[in-house]
C-alpha cells in the first residue's frame, strides 16, 4: 500500500513496553493513521511479511528479535521503507549503528508528542516526495556510476550495491540541484524535514557515505565538492 | 569495538612482557654459564691467586629471583586489570539496562500528560491512561529504591528487623502477597509440603526475595507463570524449593546469575527488562540470613528451580542468632 497521502497511512509499531504502545497507537490514530502494533521482534517480523505498511515505528531493545535486526529484514525486503528508530539508547554509537542499518530517523525517549507525530509526518511526506520525484527518472547516471532510485540498486566502476533511503534522498536532493550549492540546513530542512536534533555532522557523513561509493579517490571529489562554508554541490560535466 | 580492542592490546602487552622476561631470564642464564666457563678455562692461568668463589653464584641467584619477581608483579597487574575491565563491561551493562529501565516508564508517563493536556481524551481512556502511569510510577519506584537498597545493603546500612517466626507461616503469607502484588491468578503458586520449624527472619527483605524469584519466573515465562513452591525443613535446615515453568537457565550460568549486573544473553528471552541486580541482591539478603541459594535447570524450556536454605532457630550458632535479634 502506497499512499500518495500521507494521512490513512499505515504504520507498524513496534514496541515491547505496553504503557508506552497503548498511548502512541491512541495518538497515532487520532491523528488519523491505522496502526498495527507489535509486542516483541518475532510479531514485527511477521505483521511486515504478512502486511502492507507504510512507515514502522521500531524500539530496539525488543525480545527475540531486537530492532537492529528488524531494520535490516525490512531494508532486504523493502529499500524504501520509512523507519523510525524510538529508543532508550542514548549513545552516538547506536545511533550511527541504527542509521547505518538503514534506520531514517532515531528519536531517543523521552520525547515530546508534537516532535514524534512531526517527525512521524515529516517522513510519510518524504516517502511521498521520493515516489513523486522518482516517479520521471528512476535512473541516473554520472561517470561510470549508475543509480536506480526505485530498487536503490547501484553500481559504480568496481561493485555492484544498495543505498540506504536517506542516502538515496540525499543524493536525488543534490542531484536535482545541480551545479547549485546546497548549505547543510537546507539539506536538513528538505530532505530530514523535521529534524532539529540532527547535528549538521550528519550530513557530512552522508556526504562521505556518498563519496566512497560515487567517487573515484574520495579524498579528491570530482562530483560531490564541498564549499567551505556553505554547504555542498553536485557537479557532473557530462550532463 | 573499542573495549574488545583495548582487552585485545593489554593480552598483547602481556605476553609481549612475558617473552621479553623470558628472554631477559635466558640471557642472564647464558651470560652467567659462559662467564663461568671462560672463568675456569682461563682463570687459572691468567691470575692464579685467584680461587673460585661460590659467593659468584649470589648475584646469579639474586638476579634469578628479581626476574621472577617481575614476572609474577606483571601476571598479577594483568589479572587485576582482567578483572577491572570486566567489572567495566558489566557496569556498562548495567549502566545500559538502568538507562532502559528508567527511561521507557518516563517517556510512558510523559506521553500520558502530553496527550490528556493536548487532546480531548474521553473519560474511560483517561481511566485507562492514569492507570498505566500510576504501574509506571510504581515500577520507577521500585528500581529506584532498589538500587538504593541494595547500595545500603552492601554498606552495611540497612535497617533490618529480625526475629524468630514460624518458617512455613511466614514464606506462605508472603508468597500469598505476591500473588496479589504481581496480579497473579490464585492457583498461579502452589505451595506443597510442611516445614514445622522455626528461622530468624527478617519479613520485609525476605519478601524481596520471594518477589524477586515470582518476578523472574513471570518474566522468564512464555505461557501463563506456573509456580511450584514446597517447602520442608531438618533438624539444621528449612528448605525452600522454588521451580517454575519458564525458559529455563543454561548450565554455565547457574553460577552466573547470582554475580553483580550479569544478565544472561539469549535471544529466546521473552522479556528484555532488568538490570541484572534482582538475584545478586536475593544472594545476598539469603548470606546475611546465614542461609544460601542454588540453582537448576534441566534444559531450555524446562524450568528453573531455586532452592534456598535457612538455618533452623535452635540449630543457628548463638553468637549469630544473637547479633541478628540484636541482643547483647
Amino acid at each position: 500500500m502506497d499512499n500518495i497521502s500521507s494521512k490513512e497511512s499505515k504504520i507498524l509499531l513496534v514496541e515491547d513496553e505496553k504503557s508506552l504502545a497503548v498511548g502512541l497507537k491512541f495518538n497515532l490514530v487520532e491523528e488519523g493513521y491505522l496502526v498495527e502494533w507489535a509486542k516483541d521482534g518475532r510479531e514485527a517480523v511477521n505483521l511486515f511479511e504478512s502486511e502492507n505498511f507504510d512507515m514502522i515505528i521500531l524500539d530496539i531493545m525488543l525480545p527475540y528479535i531486537n530492532g537492529f535486526e528488524i531494520a535490516e529484514i525490512v531494508r532486504k525486503a523493502n529499500p524504501q521503507m520509512p523507519i523510525l528508530m524510538l529508543t532508550a539508547k542514548t549513545s552516538k554509537g547506536d545511533m550511527v549503528k541504527g542509521l547505518e542499518l538503514g534506520a531514517d530517523d532515531y528519536i531517543t525517549k523521552p520525547f515530546h508528542l508534537k516532535e514524534l507525530l512531526l517527525r512521524v509526518k515529516g517522513m510519510l511526506k518524504r516517502k511521498v516526495w521520493y515516489k513523486e520525484v522518482t516517479l520521471n527518472q528512476p535512473k541516473f547516471s554520472f561517470g561510470n556510476n549508475e543509480i536506480n532510485f526505485e530498487s536503490l540498486n547501484c553500481k559504480n566502476s568496481k561493485e555492484e550495491f544498495k543505498l540506504t533511503p536517506q542516502e538515496a534522498m540525499v543524493l536525488k536532493y543534490l542531484i536535482d540541484n545541480k551545479g547549485k550549492i546546497v548549505s547543510r540546513k537546507e539539506l536538513l530542512e528538505n530532505v530530514w524535514h523535521m529534524n532539529p536534533d540532527i547535528e549538521t555532522r550528519t550530513v557530512d557523513n552522508f556526504i562521505v557515505r556518498l563519496r566512497k561509493y560515487f567517487e573515484t579517490d574520495p579524498s579528491k571529489p570530482v562530483y560531490f565538492k564541498s564549499v567551505r562554508g556553505a554547504g555542498y554541490v553536485f557537479e557532473d560535466q557530462q550532463h | 569495538m573499542k573495549k574488545k580492542h583495548s582487552l585485545f592490546y593489554h593480552i598483547v602487552i602481556f605476553v609481549l612482557a612475558q617473552l621479553a622476561w623470558l628472554a631477559l631470564l635466558g640471557l642472564w642464564i647464558y651470560w652467567y654459564v659462559y662467564n663461568n666457563i671462560v672463568f675456569e678455562k682461563v682463570g687459572d692461568q691468567v691470575s692464579p691467586q685467584v680461587s673460585y668463589d661460590i659467593t659468584n653464584v649470589v648475584p646469579f641467584v639474586v638476579g634469578l629471583v628479581l626476574l621472577s619477581g617481575l614476572s609474577f608483579t606483571t601476571s598479577l597487574i594483568f589479572r587485576h586489570l582482567s578483572i577491572q575491565l570486566r567489572l567495566a563491561k558489566l557496569y556498562d551493562n548495567f549502566i545500559s539496562n538502568v538507562t532502559h529501565e528508567l527511561k521507557s516508564p518516563l517517556s510512558s508517563i510523559q506521553l500520558y500528560l502530553e496527550t490528556l493536556t493536548e487532546r480531548n481524551v474521553p473519560p474511560d481512556k483517561q481511566k485507562e491512561f492514569i492507570g498505566l502511569m500510576t504501574t509506571d510510577v510504581n515500577r520507577l519506584n521500585n528500581l529506584i529504591n532498589s538500587i538504593l537498597e541494595i547500595s545500603a545493603l552492601e554498606q552495611k546500612k540497612l535497617s533490618h528487623d529480625y526475629q524468630v517466626q514460624d518458617a512455613e507461616s511466614t514464606i506462605k503469607n508472603l508468597l500469598m502477597d505476591s500473588v496479589g502484588q504481581f496480579r497473579l491468578p490464585d492457583d498461579a503458586i502452589n505451595i506443597s509440603g510442611s516445614a514445622p520449624c522455626e528461622i530468624v527472619t527478617d519479613a520485609k527483605t525476605m519478601k524481596i526475595v520471594l518477589d524477586n524469584l515470582v518476578d523472574n519466573a513471570i518474566k522468564y515465562s512464555l505461557e501463563s507463570v506456573k509456580i511450584d513452591v514446597k517447602l520442608s525443613c531438618n533438624l539444621k535446615k528449612f528448605i525452600i524449593e522454588f521451580s517454575d515453568n519458564g525458559i529455563g537457565i543454561p548450565p554455565g550460568e547457574f553460577k552466573k546469575v547470582f554475580n553483580k549486573f550479569h544478565r544472561i544473553q539469549n535471544n529466546n528471552v521473552p522479556n528484555v527488562k532488568g538490570t541484572g541486580l534482582g538475584l545478586y541482591w536475593t544472594k545476598e539478603i539469603i548470606r546475611n540470613h546465614g542461609g544460601k541459594i542454588s540453582v537448576l535447570s534441566e534444559g531450555e524450556d524446562k524450568g528453573t528451580k531455586f532452592t534456598i536454605e535457612l538455618p533452623v532457630y535452635g540449630a543457628s550458632k548463638k553468637r549469630f542468632v544473637n547479633k541478628l535479634l540484636k541482643r547483647k
